[in-house]
């Protein structure tokens, strides 16, 4: 069985039983080390990280190599590859399919085990790095398996194979398909680290605030990089799918939005048990539910239950992620119940005007927006189970019930950053939102001056405008205080943060709200006009290629440049594809689309044209949320807990003086 | 503090009055294509489940998209009616947003039930929190923040 794959495949397979068994004895030596207080085997566990990291990287190379040779004598590779591919789109076409993005996760968590090894070197002796150690392990061990098992990307194929039909065309006629699935999953995987330091904290019992100052930086380069794989996964949907949007709440895009919901409610959690040493089972809570939510996910996407447009095909992979996913759960509730005792919080929450009972109000806003995306993609799968009859739930759903809480977060986000902590009085607040209020009226007046309408899109544009008075408020307060140093640390590149999802949720506001679309029906020398701009078409013309015909209707948009929106037959995969063409500016954009059916010198092309306002800001504000990530992940000025946070109040005796 | 009261009573009349007035406008006027987006987005791509009639690229979309271009054109028919139309002329599950009836009312029903709940555990958590009054601090705290007194003291006082 073995042998019949090929060297490539023989090699590969063998590699990844070597990691997994690498990743087995590793945990144990975590494990045993740690239990029976032996550094000579707790040693071992850095050197089966190493073995095992270098055995993803071996078997991922060999993918690769077989990819980059055309070594049909592999499954995969006849699934997936083709000698017309593209030199970057072959490269990329590794994690194409589902054999090979399960090789890639194994690739990226047996980095993140090994970095983590290396940075707890010093401490791993210490029970609660040896545990978070074994716990990366045996879900190392997992993926090692499945990749071994149900989506063994080195399974021999059919004989006599010469060539395949490539990838999916989709996922080879834009450059971000080498960006964003590796970028989501550094994400997606990174969730990990800080689920391997929780339940390491509850099977050590050290579950003070030790494990989450530990794993800060690892969660916020996880949510970091899950935010930017998103917003990259919209840029290439708005490119490429021609429908001229950026979200379609398919599921598996709300698979990689659950996680990043109950991050993002973690990280800001996370703060109020820091400060004040509460919420801590929540934030386990959380923290347990990100990890298991990008193992549900992968289930529901990757086993075929679900359809949408990025599912693989099916295979029997479904049950071992349910399987991993029940054993995920029933652990950690077990353990949770288990030192309930010890996670009861020792503070309270003083008054509902405080920081902390924003960053609660936040997380439960939060929580239900999960609820609701969870809900709305197993739904269907519900109502098979129970009447046998097949429903659809779609953007129409999602789009209703999120707007509202969408709202509700940006009041929150205009409120909660003027909060002190503990308590506030009715007069801080008014001072502190004094300018924030005004910038928020003037953002009302702004919009509707430039003709915006409707109840949801001008709240969202008022409380834009309030929120990034006060995320202003306190960049400007922190730089004026402190210089450039100012611009960091977790309040300051928060706010930055904030900053960029406020940009993100105005345009999202507006270009849902004010889009035009029209289809032109446009003649060789006669100009189309539409929203104020002229469409006029030179020709049509035909590109071919090793592996596609490509029809392309030149259209001259305002007299000015010549854009190109075509449809793409791809001849091996009989697929085809249409690829917009978008004239991109601060203010609005057109976006062109070719609509079949369409022949080349005909003089004749039907074209669909978008008029989507603002949507560049989208990605200004994602590039100002990755920054300010970067920004927040650097240490600011703490204050230490000794220091006085306010000036003595003079007592009689001092006035005596 | 009275003035300031006036100034912010002001600000939330006039965000109201302004609010009113941007309701209250209508928007620019609908086209044919923008209504045709707006029903093919409700609309459920039979053979992509997961994608809507507007979103997808596939076929049977683009016969659904004709079909509703065609009915918007006659202008005889609303959008309720066109829908019902396509789901008696394409059969099957076409609607993408799920109905307010039987078993499939619970995914409305429920994510409000669940915002209720969590809001009730707002109300309670805050509530608690204002009936806990602060314990009387125990004699080792007392003497924690004499120590400290007595240290921040002599600071004061050498400076």
């Amino acid at each position: 069985m073995l042998a019949s794959a090929g060297v490539a495949g023989t090699i590969g397979r063998a590699l990844l039983l070597v990691g997994f068994v690498g990743a087995v004895f590793g945990a144990f030596a975590a494990i045993t080390g740690v239990r029976n207080n032996e550094p000579r085997v707790i040693r071992l566990v850095s050197r089966f990280a190493v073995l095992a990291f270098a055995a993803a990287v071996g078997a991922f190379a060999v993918m690769e190599y077989a990819m980059i040779t055309r070594d049909f004598s592999l499954a995969y590779v006849q699934k997936v590859g083709s000698w017309s591919t593209p030199p970057l789109y072959n490269f990329a076409a590794v994690w194409s399919a589902l054999e090979g993005s399960i090789l890639m996760w194994v690739l990226i968590l047996s980095g993140y085990t090994l970095a983590v090894c290396f940075w707890m070197r010093k401490r791993m002796n210490e029970s609660l790095a040896a545990w978070a150690m074994a716990v990366m392990m045996i879900v190392l061990a997992f993926f090692f398996l499945v990749s071994f098992f149900p989506a063994n990307p080195f399974a021999a194929g059919a004989p006599g194979v010469l060539d395949g039909p490539g990838p999916n065309p989709l996922l080879q006629n834009h450059i971000l398909v080498m960006f964003h699935p590796p970028i989501l999953y550094l994400g997606y995987v990174g969730v990990t680290v800080p689920f391997a330091f929780v339940i390491a904290a509850l099977v050590t019992g050290r579950v003070g605030e030790g494990w989450l100052l530990a794993t800060r930086r690892w969660s916020l380069f996880a949510w970091g990089f899950l935010t930017f794989g998103i917003a990259l996964g919209s840029w290439w949907s708005y490119e490429v799918l021609g429908w001229s949007g950026v979200w379609a709440w398919d599921p598996v895009e709300n698979a990689s939005l659950l996680p990043w919901i109950t991050g993002t409610a973690y990280i800001h959690s996370v703060l109020v048990q820091e400060r004040r040493g509460m919420l801590r089972v929540w934030n386990i809570s959380l923290l347990v539910a990100t990890f298991s939510l990008t193992i549900l996910g992968t289930f529901l996407t990757r086993s075929g239950v679900l359809n949408s447009v990025h599912a693989f095909s099916e295979s029997g992979i479904g049950a071992w992620f349910l399987s991993f996913f029940a054993v995920v759960l029933i652990v950690s509730v077990f353990l949770i119940g288990w030192r309930g005792d010890k996670l009861r919080s020792p503070g309270i929450i003083d008054s509902p005007l405080s920081r902390e009972a924003a960053f609660l109000a936040n997380n439960v806003l939060f929580a239900v927006f999960a609820f609701i995306v969870l809900l709305g993609t197993v739904f269907p799968l519900i109502i098979e189970a129970l009447q046998n009859r097949q429903i659809a739930v779609g953007a129409p759903f999602f789009d209703r019930l999120t707007v509202p809480i969408g709202i509700a977060l940006l009041t929150l986000m205009s409120i909660a950053p003027v909060l002190p902590w503990r308590k506030a009085s009715a007069e801080t607040l008014q001072t502190r939102l004094f300018w924030p209020a005004w910038c928020g009226i003037a953002a009302l007046v702004a919009s509707l001056a430039l003709g915006a309408y409707g109840l949801a899109p001008l709240l969202t544009f008022t409380l834009g405008g309030v929120s990034s008075g006060a995320a202003l408020r306190q960049v400007v307060l922190a730089t004026r205080r402190q210089g450039l140093r100012g611009l960091v640390g977790r309040a300051n590149g928060g706010m930055i943060v904030h900053l960029g999802v406020i940009m993100i949720a105005v345009a999202l506001g507006a270009s849902n709200s004010y889009s035009k679309s029209q289809e032109l029906s446009l003649v060789t020398g006669t100009p189309a006009f539409f929203a104020g701009h002229s469409f006029e078409l030179i020709d049509v013309i035909e590109v071919r290629d090793d592996r596609s015909i490509s029809v392309k209707a030149r259209v001259i948009v305002d007299r000015k440049k010549t854009y190109e929106p075509a449809i793409t037959k791809y001849t091996r995969i009989g697929m085809n594809v249409g690829t917009p063409s978008v004239k991109a500016s601060l203010t609005s954009d057109i976006y062109l689309t070719l609509e079949p059916p369409v022949r080349q010198d005909s003089g004749k092309a039907r074209i669909k044209v978008f008029i989507k306002p603002m949507i560049t800001w989208l990605w200004i504000g994602t590039g100002l949320m990755a920054l300010g990530t970067v920004l927040a992940a650097f240490p600011g000025r703490r204050r230490r807990p000794t220091e006085a946070t306010s000036a003595l109040v003079p007592t009689s005796e001092q006035n005596a003086l | 503090m009275k003035q300031n009261k006036s100034v912010w009573l002001g600000m939330f009349l006039l965000v109201g009055l302004l609010l009113a007035i941007g309701v209250s406008r209508s928007g620019s006027v609908q086209t044919q294509q923008d209504r045709i987006d707006s029903i093919t987005s409700h609309l459920a791509c039979p053979t992509c489940s997961g994608e809507s009639v507007f979103v997808s690229r596939a076929a049977a979309a683009q016969a659904i998209r004709t079909e509703v271009a065609r009915q918007v054109g006659a202008g005889t028919r609303t959008d309720d009616e066109i829908v019902s139309y396509i789901e008696q002329r394409f059969g099957g599950q076409v609607l993408l947003v799920p109905r307010a009836t039987g078993l499939d009312s619970l995914v409305w029903s429920l994510p409000v039930a669940a915002l209720i709940m969590s809001l009730w555990f707002l109300v309670r958590a805050f509530s608690r929190s204002r009936q806990n009054k602060p314990t009387a601090p125990s004699a080792q705290d007392e003497k924690l923040v004499e120590q400290a007194l007595a240290e921040s003291m002599t600071k004061l006082k050498r400076s």
